[in-house]
């Protein structure tokens, strides 16, 4: 099935003349993405992809861009870190109805990756959790999807980890 | 003079339809087609990247291409807030 996701990058000095890049990943087969170009030094990448799983469709796309542009960064995979506004908007209630739903399940609304003045989530944990309570209705594909994308932002950030983390993840283990 | 159209015309409409909300549409390129310019493009902006947005000449699939492309400009957050004003962030 088709599957849409956005991927973005920071581009390398050096290698961020946008027109030039565009052309690049039109010869490496990104053709079936809508290519942002609206930022300097940043390139967005909307992929609508046809594969047999979200997680092929996404690992696909990373590997295209890759190919065109090896110096790029990712900086982050969607639909993944959501606030309660695009979380809403992808669920398809409003705002006030998400912020109910969060205030009265203290107990088991999925924590946040961050809380503060605007607290972000992993989408894959608030549609499973949605999932649980039934009557949702979501779009074909967006749970996968989130999982997916959740997946290349963790392998990401996992590269980053110094060694004397492994002591770290034995005391959150408890 | 009227720009170029676009030979797919699922694009076309969707060019069309984005130059009505206020959108520039600049032609050039190879891969490329083309380049639609957001009307706003200011610091509030939410969706950044996509206040420019390249076109393709061949699109893989012109009618999810052209439907992507509708998005951009519906999704603009200025245009969003315009079209109703009591949206809150």
């Amino acid at each position: 099935m088709e599957y849409t996701f956005t991927l973005k990058y920071q581009l390398a000095i050096g290698d961020d003349e946008q027109d030039s890049i565009v052309e690049r990943l039109g010869a490496a087969g990104c053709d079936d993405a809508l290519v942002g170009i609206g930022l300097p030094g940043r390139l967005a990448l909307e992929f609508t992809r046809e594969a047999d799983s979200a997680q092929a469709a996404v690992s696909s796309a990373l590997a295209d861009v890759h190919r065109a542009v090896p110096s790029a960064a990712l900086i982050e995979a969607a639909p993944d870190l959501v606030g309660l506004t695009d979380a809403a908007q992808i669920v398809g209630v409003s705002r006030q109805n998400m912020r109910k739903l969060m205030l009265a399940h203290p107990e088991n609304f999925p924590v946040p990756v961050h809380e503060g003045s605007a607290s972000i989530w992993h989408l894959a944990d608030i549609l499973d959790w949605l999932q649980t309570r039934g009557n949702y209705r979501l779009a074909q594909g967006m749970r996968e999807l989130a999982q997916a994308a959740m997946q290349v932002n963790l392998a990401k950030e996992t590269r980053r980890l110094t060694h004397p983390a492994a002591g770290v993840r034995e005391a959150l283990a408890g | 003079m009227p720009r170029l159209s676009h030979s797919k015309k699922d694009v076309e409409s969707a060019l069309s339809y984005a130059e009505k909300q206020g959108w520039r549409v600049d032609v050039g390129g190879g891969h490329a087609w083309g380049k639609i310019y957001c009307p706003y493009n200011d610091h509030e902006c939410r969706c950044g990247e996509f206040c420019i947005t390249s076109v393709w000449s061949t699109p893989k699939s012109p009618s999810n291409y052209a439907y992507a492309l509708r998005r951009v400009v519906d999704n603009c957050t200025t245009h969003r807030k315009q079209r109703d004003p009591g949206a809150k962030e």
